[in-house]
């Protein structure tokens, strides 16, 4: 049984269509990435699991149960916004939410103890919320999220506005988490931080899943082995010699991206091209980024793709 | 339908935790009608002694300079917080009753609303007043209050104010009036005839001439019998507004 299962959900706002036949499914123990452009519906989704909006078509299941008051004992939430009571110390941030769940008293305070061991806030648990810097902040906000121990957690961004270390600190925790079993569906605009957290990733683009699975899946729907970022002044000879190898090309901003069938050196690759005056070079693997503007649409393509 | 006392004990709690942390309401609320009390229970004594003057002072002091700002401000303030720093959409993601934060939200106002009795009727007992008829008639009278003007304080909250600035404006233009008109400060028997009809429309004179009739003067049940009818039906449309626009305010910040 998947923990999260969304089937051909569609949602529109007014004329604008921002889910589209969308469907995906996050299995026990996995964290899963939902990558997307802004506006591209992920916080959408979202509120559909959450029971916050309804969808105009399709179906959504959180642990084998439809969306409905019951979906919510087995999911836990921490939203993009903090969204955690200031005037409130952490601990009583923690007692107010997991008192909301219907808990007997001693579970309550049992597992705000594990919930101070587990975020580290020992320090801090007697600290109004109004007191804490962002990072910190945005612990308690998760924290809250776990409070009656959800098997299934979505986090919405939950690094955004964090300093290196904290955003760090938070990735451990994250993955801490997911060694307990709880099953999580992650956004973020952070590909590094996707590419660390998570074992299957989607990539969203208009309403819909373009591409998804684990970063080998991935890879693998590019046909590029390796990726030659190259800077020249004469851009069409490059591109026709390209054409004539039987490559295919990019181009973001002032750079060419020659996508190479096969793993070869810089000198080899140089050799292709003696007679074109190349500024600069640089051969790289195929990262995430680069499958997420290419699934996304987000670079200027030939007109003929040849590959 | 299981009424979760532990969800409505969890927001009294929370409001009243809340309260503590921030003080400047609860001075707020207590310092006024303290000085007011002091004011006019010295200023009415002129003509006759202290302890009939706080008699019939304490009722208008408590039900309009203390439970007024109390119970309608504060649950403006509360719904208004809660909606503006985003914790409103995370109590929807969590199996609270609507119905439940609502009476937690009310408990919370009862408590401090008895706390205000203490004090108000403290000092003028000190100042010799007592409380001449039943008290559990006058505190009756108290709940009734709490329960019409949380109810209102709901409804102007999740009807009309969308940000904290929003609140003071229409408190103190239609609010303040209303308390005038009420007899809060001085007796009704100086109104001229037409405020006086007026007046029968505000709830806030009943809420006043019952309690000074039951607190100063030791009437019954039976000899306020009109106000307390007024004030039950008051009570209860003022509860089922309050009700109603906070479930409309739920659906739209779902959809929001
Ligand atoms: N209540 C609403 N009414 C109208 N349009 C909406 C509403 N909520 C979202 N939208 C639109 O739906 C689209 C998807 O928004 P959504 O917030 O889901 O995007 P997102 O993927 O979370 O973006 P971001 O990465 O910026 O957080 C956007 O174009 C947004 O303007
Ligand atoms: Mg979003």
């Amino acid at each position: 049984m998947n923990m999260i299962e969304v089937r051909h959900l569609e949602k529109r706002f007014g004329d604008k269509v921002v889910l589209n036949d969308l469907s995906f499914a996050v299995a026990p123990g996995e964290v899963y990435g939902l990558l997307g452009p802004n506006g591209s519906g992920k916080t959408t989704t979202i509120n559909i699991l959450a029971d916050l909006l309804s969808a105009d078509a399709g179906e959504a299941w959180i642990q084998g149960e439809p969306i409905s008051e019951k979906s919510k004992y087995a999911l836990g939430i921490a939203p993009q916004m903090i969204s955690i009571y200031r005037d409130l110390t952490c601990e009583e941030n923690l007692r107010f939410f997991a008192r909301l769940y219907n808990l007997p008293a001693p579970r309550v305070e049992e597992r705000i103890r594990e919930l101070i061991a587990m975020f580290r806030l020992e320090d801090y648990r007697a600290t109004e919320v109004a007191k804490l810097s962002g990072g910190w902040k945005r612990r308690v906000n998760m924290a809250v999220a776990l409070v009656h121990r959800p098997s299934v957690l979505i986090l919405d961004e939950p690094t955004a506005g964090l300093d290196v270390s904290a955003r760090f600190e938070l990735w451990e925790l994250i993955e801490a988490l997911q060694k307990t079993g709880v099953a999580m569906l992650l956004t973020t605009h952070l590909l590094e931080e996707a590419e660390r957290l998570c074992s299957r990733i989607g990539i969203l683009s208009r309403g819909r899943i373009v591409a998804e699975g684990t970063m080998d899946e991935l890879r693998a729907t590019i046909v590029a082995r390796q990726l030659a970022i190259v800077e020249t002044a004469a851009e069409e000879r490059l591109q026709q010699a390209a054409a004539s190898l039987g490559w295919t090309w990019r181009r973001r901003g002032d750079r060419i991206i020659l996508w190479l069938p096969e793993e070869m050196t810089l000198q080899e690759f140089v050799q292709r091209f003696v007679d074109i005056p190349l500024k600069s070079v640089a051969l790289q693997e195929v990262t995430l980024e680069h499958i997420y503007l290419e699934h996304t649409g987000s670079y200027e393509v030939p007109d003929l793709a040849m590959v | 339908m299981v009424v979760r006392y532990g969800q409505i004990l969890a927001v009294t709690t929370r409001i009243l935790t809340e309260l503590w942390r921030t003080r400047r309401s609860l001075i707020f609320w207590m310092v006024f009608p303290t000085l007011m009390l002091l004011l006019f229970g010295l200023i009415y004594a002129g003509g006759s002694s202290t302890a009939t003057s706080f008699d019939l002072t304490a009722p208008g002091v408590l039900i309009g300079a203390a439970l007024f700002f109390s119970c309608l401000g504060g649950p403006i303030s509360v719904i208004v917080a809660e909606r503006e720093r985003g914790t409103l959409r995370r109590l929807l993601l969590s199996p609270l009753q609507p119905s439940a934060y609502f009476l937690g939200i009310v408990l919370a106002y009862v408590c401090i609303a008895l706390a205000q009795t203490v004090i108000v009727y403290g000092i003028s007992f000190a100042f010799g007043g007592r409380f001449h008829g039943s008290v559990l008639l006058g505190l009756a009278i108290v709940l009734l209050s709490v329960f019409s003007f949380v109810g209102l304080g709901f409804f102007f909250g999740a009807r009309f104010t969308r940000r904290t600035e929003d609140v003071n404006g229409p408190v103190a233009a239609f609010g303040v009036p209303l308390l005038v008109l009420g007899g809060t400060f001085f007796p009704v028997s100086i109104l001229p005839p037409f405020l006086l009809t007026l007046a029968y429309l505000d709830p806030i004179f009943h809420m006043n001439q019952s309690l000074k009739a039951v607190s100063g003067l030791g009437y019954t049940a039976a000899q306020v019998s009109s106000h307390l009818i007024f004030l039950v039906a008051f009570a209860a449309v003022s509860m089922a507004l309050g009700v109603s626009s906070y479930q409309r305010m739920l659906e739209q910040e779902k959809r929001a």
